[in-house]
């Protein structure tokens, strides 16, 4: 009796441990974070895949053999948001819409958090630039955190993470 | 027989006016206005909260489709190099309504869930005269993210500045 209700407790202390311990090591972020370039960058396509890192004063991202550089410094505003993508997308995405009896619709509840980092920049002549990215949940507060040191500007400093606010309170739409 | 001939003749006659209508209505178009260069403004949302993505996606998607018009010179806000372009044309954007919408809602129940957003464009001259103004807005009902509502603002705004600008040399 004793060990099974030892098993009952390990078994809700694992769940529990998994739910909490990929967010925590999703703001421990050390490195390029894989990030998808949803529009705004010079030279880079929308809805390319690559990785982001701040280094030497820099916003680096890199997709294939091409890369794509941001000065810290001619950064004028970073803002960190939340959202959410079809965990199903792509052309399965597509695909499953097809199936009977609404099987595709039941694939579209099940979405994935996401972060959300918005950029504005000045380029040499002082044009204003503004790119999108998005990355994995918990992200996005991180590399914000590591451009303002350096240079980057922001309106909206004490941002609460974005990572908290998605898992508390999810964006709410505004009808205005 | 002369029924037959009598049928044709109304038919061709509709046809004609019909055709005909279209090409009338092209002569009282306004003429159209010089733009040797455009320059895009930040969009301006103070009166609406919009989300910092859908201010910079609206932007960025303005920028890619007066280009696509073919409009050659178009320049970003703040660029130094458009100060010393004899007739420029500034334009002015400001949101005036944005609903942001759900794409999961869409995508389960197809009719609700839209995104809107309204958009005031406000074409000036570098003097600050207003040469138009409209409302123009960006919508996605079925498929694709929230943000494809910019995408759609971005195309029409691009069609309005085509249908009352020209740039020497272009036509």
């Amino acid at each position: 009796m004793t060990s099974r209700t030892t098993t009952v407790l390990v078994g809700v202390a694992s769940l529990f441990a998994g739910l909490v311990i990929p967010v925590g090591q999703a703001q421990q972020v050390s490195g390029p974070v894989k990030v998808v370039q949803i529009t705004g960058l010079a030279g880079v396509k929308d809805n390319a895949k690559g990785t982001l890192q701040v280094e030497n004063g820099r916003l680096h991202f890199v997709h294939g053999k091409a890369s794509s550089d941001v000065t810290a410094d001619s950064i004028q505003e970073v803002v960190t948001g939340a959202d959410s993508q079809r965990a199903v997308g792509g052309t399965l995405g597509m695909m499953s819409m097809a199936a009977p009896y609404g099987g595709g619709r039941v694939l579209s509840l099940f979405r994935t958090k996401i972060d959300t980092l918005t950029v504005q920049y000045r380029d040499a002549d002082g044009g204003l630039h503004g790119a999108i990215f998005t990355m994995p949940i918990g992200t996005a507060d991180v590399i914000k955190k590591e451009l303002v040191p350096q240079g980057a500007q922001t309106t909206a400093p004490g941002e609460p993470s974005p990572a908290a606010t998605s898992r508390t309170s999810p964006r709410r739409e505004q009808k205005q | 027989m002369n029924r037959i001939l009598n049928a044709g003749i109304r038919l061709f006659l509709l046809t004609l006016v019909f055709s005909a209508s279209p090409l009338l209505a092209q002569k009282t178009k306004p003429a159209k206005i010089k733009a040797a260069a455009l320059q895009v403004e930040m969009i301006q949302s103070d009166e609406i909260k919009l989300p910092a993505e859908f201010q910079v996606a609206l932007y960025e998607n303005l920028i890619r489709q007066l280009e696509k018009q073919g409009f050659s010179h178009v320049y970003r806000d703040g660029d130094r190099n458009a100060a010393s372009v004899a007739d420029l044309v500034v334009l002015h954007s400001t949101v005036r309504g944005f609903k942001a919408g759900s794409e999961r809602a869409r995508q389960v129940t197809t009719v609700s869930g839209a995104t809107s957003i309204t958009v005031h464009c406000q074409f000036t001259s570098s003097d600050a005269t207003s040469l138009l103004e409209q409302d123009v807005n960006g919508k996605v009902r079925f498929f694709g993210g929230n943000l494809k509502a910019t995408y759609d603002f971005a195309k029409k705004a691009a069609h309005v500045a085509n249908e009352n600008f020209f740039t020497p040399g272009r036509e």
